[in-house]
């Protein structure tokens, strides 16, 4: 990969169910590369941890029992910083047969840890725009305010007056009509759509090096979803800044993404250019991502009117990770020949083609992978 | 160019105020029905300064024009409370309303006093407990404050000037007139202590003003003020702290009151809740109608403040 | 540093209706505790009823004043008269049993009617029954009780009129709350389209069905409410008067000689309150989550 910006290297979120007194496992061992200036698209169904890995990168996992390992890359300003760094010291993991057994962690100690790395990098470096924009924006306080606080916070115009030229500036940027105005209106008279529209031009008027987008489209009317996607679309043109933009919603990572990563269970299962992956004719592609592109109607679909499939069966409990691979209960390309192997050992994530990589026993990788 | 964001303020303070003005009106008339419907005819007593013993003084009051239908005497009774006038106390004879001025201060220092103490308390521990998520203390917390919210207050009282005697040797029983003595500032504090801590004030306090910002601290909007780097204290201030302190403060108010008629007694405070107990003793109807009016009014104006902050501060609070 | 062990093993089934996975262990420990201090409570009430008392309650013993529990035959001690402290605890719950019985029957007919009215025909009795609500509230209780007691006269069953009547609106503000997610549920406009009588859809499967429990638990939570003000108007001398022993007023009649050190006949019925209310208000709250699954953590 050239130039990464931000590499997550086996990376693992846990959480404690305390009903249940077990370890939920969100994130389960993903490596992920962005590079700079282009747009990773993660897709999956909820609880597959896409969220979680989103979150986890910005240090927003904030739930008490929430252990995280691996390492985050930070590529900035000529320097690298491992944005999980030392906060291993602050919690022992007891693990048998590759199971959590226990954890005991210092909660304050490993929060205040975790503040320390994430200064200057939150809003700053990583700036981030979440699904329902209504509840996320500060009902108590104006989108001017917010904005202002944003750009004074994170750039050189420090002063009140500039920072408001600036503001209107980015609502402008982001089309929203007589941005003096809504300047100065509170979110709850806004539509979701004008939120999220001020939620990007918050996120990006800080000039972050990366804009995580969470599910953005997520709680808004399918209308406006389309704008939003449009407008997403003609910043990333206009801008050109690096986005990590998670989705349940294949079709909206399909038209942002140059490369795409599939998860499912807290894995990537495949990850590739999106083109490569998503092509119509592509021979070589994960059964979960082929059930994927099933589910969602294309125009080829509505004209033969044939019926869209759903997945069967349930989303992975991630608190109990089978042996084998973690598709197989609702895997139906399962061969013969490969069964054994599908049900006893998970397959690693290898490499199909140059830069594209698929966990399935139905590819037996070519590189070295 | 504010146009989009001018707010109704003064159209939902008319509202509040108008509800504020309603409210005491009803309670004048409870307070009048109370007085109607009992024996013993009080209430020509207030109007005329005295019981009618025979057929002549209730010959001599229609030729003094003093109403005999329940809404006549309920205006007239009105009336005279509008220039001032609460009739006068049936033990002293002095009017009423400027003795409930002058003990009114001591019970003002007392109510005021224990809502800011106990605020003193609450606020960090609620704050620590919310920004921490404290759940290895919970248990203990919660039981504690079960504790202290059933321990009686007069008991508790005893509890604290006997500790005073036996382990400071002092003696804070002779209220809050004895000034000269050393440590004066003591004498009032423990009353104020006392009720502020018993009768489940200070555990309420603390819940309410844990749970509402904890919930806060998990809002959406305080994720993205953490994402975009900004401080959290400052996003969660308004609904996570300043709407929920008006609000227990102005909740806490008629439990403060009726607390202070035990606490004064206990330790003999001169206040409006010691004269409220010596008038049902004596059946001085006139001071304890006019401690009651006082009191509720006082209520309602606590809340009336309550709303203010409320309408000033949530942008949605005028658009209702 | 804090511990968080997986369960070993297979993690069993999990039912989020099942009762036994939601009640949290420290909710049945309140409702146990509770239950105790309600049997405790009737049971000692039908004792002084009959007039089964361990001890004359009346019977002075100057020689043997203020003794310690377990002394000679008084297993919780003598007051400042010689009295045995144990019959005349038991015989102090006659102050508040009844009265109270009263205060919370009031509370919940009259709360059960006015929240109907508010949640079954909504509209201007909803706004009455608000303005209702913050009308009593602007009234410290102990002052309006006082002025009631100033007006007509210090007999416990007129405060308890009053204590009834101001625990109206929490029920009814309850009950509409209630109804308004039955209709949302769209339960109600069900019972009516099964031909179903008002009076029958609003006593059976309104308050009966689906009310009781919380009708319970407001009728604990108020019983501890009238423990409270029956004790504090008997302390302030208002309510039982010596000789007839109440907990409010052998507290008052102890602490003269509190200060001299002799805590115990002040502070044992101090602690017979603070042990009952407690059960009432751990009851009611321990019900509460198990029941109406209230809790949020």
């Amino acid at each position: 990969m050239d130039a990464p910006l931000l590499a997550i290297e086996n990376l693992r979120t846990y959480f404690y169910s305390r009903a249940k007194r077990a370890f939920i496992r969100s994130v389960d061992g993903v490596s992920l590369g962005v590079a700079r200036g282009e747009t990773l698209g993660i897709v999956g169904e909820s609880g597959s941890g896409k969220s979680v890995t989103a979150l986890s990168a910005a240090g927003l996992v904030s739930a008490g029992p929430g252990v995280i390992s691996g390492r985050i890359d930070l590529y900035s300003n000529g320097a690298r910083r491992n944005l999980l760094d030392g906060l291993e010291n602050y919690a022992r993991i007891t693990e048998r047969d590759g199971r959590v057994m226990e954890v005991e962690k210092d909660e304050r100690g490993w929060r205040k840890r975790s503040e320390t790395l994430m200064a200057g990098v939150r809003g700053k470096e990583i700036a981030m725009i979440f699904q329902n924009p209504r509840s996320a924006l500060n009902p108590y306080s104006t989108i001017g305010k917010q904005l202002v606080e944003t750009i004074r916070l994170h750039t050189s115009l420090k002063g009140e007056s500039e920072a408001k030229e600036r503001a209107i500036h980015w609502l402008e940027r982001v089309r929203i009509d007589s941005p003096r105005l809504r300047f100065d209106n509170f979110p709850f008279g806004m539509s979701g759509g004008m939120c999220q529209r001020a939620m990007i031009a918050m996120a990006l008027s800080a000039e972050p090096s990366l804009l995580i987008a969470d599910e953005p489209t997520t709680g808004l009317d399918v209308t406006i979803q389309s704008r939003i996607v449009d407008l997403l679309a003609q910043l990333k043109t206009e801008t050109g800044i690096t986005t990590l933009l998670i989705s349940h919603d294949i079709s909206v990572i399909q038209r942002l993404s140059d490369r795409i990563a599939v998860m499912y269970g807290g894995t990537v299962v495949e990850t590739g250019r999106t083109a490569e992956v998503l092509a119509p004719e592509a021979r070589v592609r994960h059964p979960y991502t082929t059930a994927l592109l099933a589910s969602i109607p294309s125009a080829e679909t509505i004209r033969r009117k044939s019926y869209l499939q759903a997945i069967e069966g349930e989303v992975l409990d991630t608190i109990e990770v089978p042996r084998g691979c973690r598709f197989y209960g609702r895997c139906n390309r399962v061969t013969e020949a490969i069964r054994e192997n599908c049900a006893g050992l998970e397959p690693p994530l290898g490499e199909v083609a140059p830069g594209h990589k698929v966990r399935c026993w139905l590819y037996p990788a070519t590189g070295k992978a | 160019m504010k146009l989009a964001a001018i707010k109704p303020v003064s159209r939902v303070l008319a509202r509040e105020l108008g509800i504020t003005a309603l409210l005491l009106f009803g309670v004048s008339v409870v307070v009048f029905a109370i007085l109607y419907l009992a024996p013993g005819d009080p209430l020509n007593v207030l109007l005329e300064g005295q019981s009618p013993r025979s057929e002549l003084a209730l010959g001599m009051r229609e030729a003094l024009g003093v109403p005999r239908t329940w809404y006549g005497q309920y205006a007239a009774w009105f009336g005279k409370m509008l220039q001032g006038n609460f009739g006068n106390s049936i033990r002293t004879g002095l009017p009423v309303l400027p003795e409930l001025a002058r003990v009114g201060v001591y019970t003002l220092t007392l109510t005021l006093g224990s809502l800011a103490l106990t605020l003193l308390i609450a606020v960090p521990i609620a704050v620590h407990a919310a920004a921490h998520g404290g759940t290895a203390g919970n248990t203990a917390a919660t039981l504690v404050a079960y504790v202290l919210s059933a321990v009686p207050v007069f008991w508790f009282g005893y509890i604290v000037v006997y500790v005073f005697i036996h382990q400071f040797g002092m003696f804070p029983l002779i209220s809050g007139t004895a000034a000269k003595q050393e440590h004066a500032w003591l004498y009032f504090l423990v009353p104020i202590f006392v009720l502020g801590i018993a009768s489940g004030t200070l555990s309420e306090m603390i819940r309410h003003l844990r749970e509402e910002l904890s919930r806060v601290l998990a809002e959406d909007y305080i994720r993205t003020a953490r994402a975009k780097g900004a401080a959290v204290w400052r996003h969660a201030f308004k609904e996570g702290f300043l709407i929920p302190v008006t609000e227990i403060m102005s909740a806490k108010i008629p439990f403060l009151l009726g607390g202070a008629v035990i606490v004064e007694q206990v330790f003999n405070w001169p206040g409006m809740g010691r004269m409220a107990w010596q008038a049902a003793q004596d059946r001085d109807f006139p001071v304890i109608m006019g401690i009651a009016l006082v009191a509720a009014a006082f209520v309602r104006l606590g809340n009336l403040l309550q709303r203010v902050v409320f309408t000033a501060v949530n942008p949605r609070a005028s658009r209702e | 540093m804090r511990r968080y062990v997986q369960t070993p093993g297979p993690i069993g089934e999990f039912s989020e209706l099942a009762l036994r996975q939601r009640a949290e262990p420290l909710d049945l420990v309140y409702v146990g505790y509770g239950l105790l201090v309600v049997a405790v409570v009737v049971a000692s009430y039908m004792l002084g009823a009959f007039g089964w008392l361990p001890d004359d309650p009346q019977a002075m013993n100057v020689g043997l004043i203020n003794a310690a529990p377990f002394t000679s035959g008084h297993v919780l001690g003598t007051d400042f008269l010689g009295r045995d402290l144990q019959a005349r605890l038991i015989l102090g719950i006659q102050a508040y049993f009844l009265p109270g019985l009263l205060a919370i029957t009031i509370s919940v007919v009259g709360g059960s009617i006015l929240g109907i009215l508010a949640g079954y025909r909504g509209g201007w009795f909803d706004t009455i029954i608000t303005y209702f609500d913050n009308l009593l509230d602007s009234f410290p209780r102990l002052v309006l009780i006082l002025l009631v007691i100033a007006a007509f006269k210090p007999d416990i069953y007129y405060v308890m009129v009053v204590v009834g009547i101001t625990g109206m609106p929490v029920i009814a503000n309850l009950i509409a709350g209630k109804i308004a997610f039955l209709r949302q549920k769209s339960f109600i406009e069900a019972a009516h389209a099964l031909g179903l009588p008002a009076h029958t859809v609003i006593l059976k499967h309104i308050l009966w069905l689906n009310c009781r429990a919380l009708l319970v638990i407001q009728a604990t939570l108020g019983m501890a409410e009238a423990i409270l003000v029956e004790t504090s108007l008997s302390y302030l001398g208002f309510g039982v008067q010596e000789p007839t022993p109440s907990w409010g007023n052998m507290v008052q009649a102890g602490a003269n000689y509190f200060l001299q050190g002799n805590f115990w006949p002040s502070t044992a019925p101090a602690l017979a309150i603070l042990a009952t209310i407690l059960g009432f208000q751990l009851l009611g709250d321990g019900l509460n989550n198990l029941l109406e699954g209230k809790r949020r953590r």
